[in-house]
């Protein structure tokens, strides 16, 4: 490592050590902690006996903690890094950083990464319950690194996002509310614009029917004949177009954790957690609903009902091998609105400064 | 000031000294026809001004006249609309790190990071600077020596008062042991005491060898300060001529007596009071007369005495520096009670 880079590490980590002692130390900060471990243990007790988790294994258990953290953090984490900077600046403290040695890069990244390792304590203190969900049984090592990989980076979204948007705006209380709405844009609006846009684009679809109108039935064989088929009966009715729409979906952070987990299936194709029953909810609205079906009950008939099996639809396990994963563009997007709110709060913080907004000031 | 081996002008711990290649450069803060608006609000019009290596020069202007974003500029934060500054040569806009690693700033508003104490604020600061912790440390021990700062200097930041913030704030622009050093409204929030030390302080650093630029309020006291003002109304500085003028022009005097009649009645003796001297009224303090300039003042203190008036008090009603700041700003009160919108002031 040349000397430059070491530099600039021990400035970046003097930032980060600097926010930390700051907005973290305290002790309100620990007994929000001990809450939050209340919560999830009264959450995974509660989960252990609901799925009867010593029989059928901790899947459930592990995937509803990994969910709970993600809901936690997202509820916390824009409070404690979305006025970072200019709540720096109202405090003046800002300004008597930026004519020290300290870069902006170092200030902002500092920040970021302070955010950053304040919501992955919410991970860490969620690990006691995590681990006791392994050891329930039946949780894949894939299970288990995924979601907690793709989980660290979407805290990561958000503590970038919150951090992004302080340095982008210059009213802390303001920051702080559009990063929670951000957060809550992807978390809460993209199912409420998947699930209005999707049945707002009503289709018509036809539905023809052949029944049996009259037959001779052999008691012993069990065969009809003589059938006398009905005239084509056909009906119309709409149907949700929710494949058009199933991509808004990707851009949820839940859908990506749950999404991103290597799918888990019993014997009967089902999934043994919440990743996967999201995960094929989700890819199940890839599927275009048939726009045309034709039922023919005379042909059945003649065939003795031989194939029951023909109307039941494929196994969640078939629907989710059979549709795309979507999970990486969500991360992408996530980590793409990330990395730009950075550079745009980078572009806004640097001095000496060419260009104030309205009514803002620099120290 | 208890301790005095702080600072030296080549002091080991002095960081990013201002040596060239060849060693010889330009040292102080240089300023010429500096603007700067914000939007359509000009805020600084024509600034220019020179502090030298080893001086103090005040900076001194109304509310509003661009002090503050003066200093900004001259602090590596804002950039210049036209205009040229140096910092011992170098430039702010396309130098700001070799700016910042000489030049020490107090902001008027007084910032601290709430949690931390006084010394971690300045241990802090000093990693800043790229001091390693164990420098830092042993220079917060010194900088909480030198500014008083002793009893508080464990307890967070946010239970200090007013000056003792304003302590800290200096502590903090000195940490580098800078060569040029800027200091909007340092004495603001002191106790006489206080600044008393500030004084001292101040005037020893230039001793050093340390170009100071001073804001301030406190006129009275930039007299025994500053070696030098520069007068600043409507973002523009005065021309050394109009300060001249300005500082010759007709002023108050104040005579007190230890016979206030005797006073009385040789001021309405004819002779006594010169062609260029008017008797303006007496007051709590003593006479107030109206003197053109220091010569008639000596001769009709020479006058009184003749007279046999016991003369114990005789001198200027203002300081040198409060006579031209308000003779200057009276030229122009269209002006400068006009709404200059500034960033110092919006909310």
């Amino acid at each position: 490592m040349n000397d430059r880079n070491r530099l600039f590490l021990t400035g970046l980590w003097l930032i980060v050590t600097l926010e930390l002692r700051q907005r973290v130390r305290g002790v309100s900060w620990y007994v929000l902690l001990g809450v939050f471990m209340l919560l999830v243990g009264i959450v995974t007790f509660l989960l252990w006996l609901a799925t009867s988790a010593w029989l059928s294994g901790g899947g459930g258990v592990f995937s509803t903690i990994i969910f709970f953290v993600l809901l936690l953090a997202t509820l916390v984490s824009p409070a404690l890094s979305g006025n970072a900077i200019n709540g720096d600046r109202d405090i003046g403290t800002l300004a008597t950083t930026q004519v020290t040695l300290i870069s902006t890069g170092q200030l902002v990244l500092g920040k970021f990464l302070a955010a950053w390792i304040t919501a992955l304590a919410f991970l860490a203190a969620a690990l006691p319950f995590l681990i006791f969900a392994v050891v329930l049984g039946e949780v894949s090592l894939g299970t288990i690194s995924v979601s907690m990989l793709v989980l660290a980076a979407e805290l990561g979204v958000i503590a970038a996002v919150g951090v992004g948007l302080s340095g982008i705006l210059n009213r802390p209380l303001f920051s702080i509310v559009l990063t929670y709405l951000l957060v809550a844009a992807l978390s809460l609006g993209t199912p409420i614009a998947f699930a209005l846009l999707g049945t707002a684009t009503q289709q018509e679809a036809t539905s023809v029917n052949y029944q049996v109108v009259q037959s001779t039935y052999d008691q012993q064989t069990g065969k009809q004949s003589d059938i006398v088929c009905s005239t084509a009966q056909t009906s119309t009715y709409t149907v949700p177009r929710f494949d058009y729409f199933w991509w808004i979906l990707a851009a949820n952070p839940y859908v990506v954790v749950a999404d991103a987990s290597p799918g888990s299936f019993d014997e009967g194709g089902r999934p043994t957690d919440l990743f996967g029953q999201i995960a094929v909810g989700v890819r199940g609205a890839q599927a275009a609903p048939e726009l045309y079906t034709e039922y023919n009950g005379c042909d059945e008939a003649a065939k003795g009902y031989a194939n029951q099996q023909s109307g039941i639809g494929p196994t969640p396990q078939e629907t989710y091998d059979g549709a795309v994963p979507s999970w990486f563009i969500g991360l992408f997007i996530h980590v793409v609105l990330g990395a730009g709110a950075l550079a745009w709060a980078w572009r806004r913080t640097r001095t000496p400064a060419t260009h104030l907004a309205a009514g803002s000031r620099i120290a | 000031m208890s301790v005095t081996t702080v600072f030296g002008p080549g002091g080991s711990d002095r960081l990013g000294g201002p040596d060239g290649p060849n060693g010889i450069v330009p040292s102080g803060i240089a300023v010429t026809g500096v603007s700067r608006s914000f939007g359509s609000v000009p805020a600084l019009l024509d600034a220019t001004l020179t502090v030298p290596a080893g001086s103090v020069t005040a900076l001194i202007g109304p509310n509003g006249s661009g002090k503050t974003t003066l200093l900004l500029m001259l602090a590596t934060l804002l950039t210049p609309d036209t205009g040229s500054i140096r910092i011992n040569g170098h430039d702010p806009v396309t130098e700001p790190e070799r700016v910042r690693a000489l030049m020490g700033w107090m902001p008027d508003t007084l910032g601290s990071w709430p949690s931390l104490s006084a010394r971690a604020a300045l241990v802090t600061t000093g990693r800043m600077y790229r001091m390693t912790g164990e420098q830092a440390a042993v220079r917060a021990d010194a900088l909480i020596a030198l500014t008083d700062l002793g009893d508080f200097a464990d307890r967070p930041s946010r239970v200090l008062s007013r000056g003792q913030k304003q302590r800290l704030s200096l502590a903090r622009a000195l940490v580098h042991s800078p060569g040029v050093l800027l200091l909007d409204e340092p004495a603001s929030g002191l106790d006489p005491a206080a600044r008393a030390s500030l004084r001292q302080l101040l005037r020893r650093l230039a001793g050093e060898g340390a170009a100071i630029l001073v804001s301030s309020h406190v006129l009275a006291e930039l007299d025994e300060m500053a070696d030098a003002a520069v007068y600043l109304a409507d973002g523009r500085t005065a021309s050394p001529e109009q300060v001249a003028a300005a500082g010759a022009s007709a002023r108050a005097w104040r005579i007190r007596s230890l016979d206030e009649s005797a006073l009385e009645r040789a001021l309405a003796t004819p002779g006594v009071v010169g062609a260029l001297v008017q008797v303006l009224g007496v007051d709590q303090l003593g006479t107030l007369v109206q003197v053109e300039n220091e010569a008639s003042a000596a001769a009709l203190l020479h006058n009184l005495v003749l007279s046999g008036v016991p003369v114990c008090d005789f001198g200027p009603a203002v300081g040198n520096v409060e006579h031209t700041f308000l003779d200057l700003t009276r030229d122009r009160p269209a002006r400068h009670s006009s709404v200059v919108v500034n960033p110092e002031v919006t909310p």
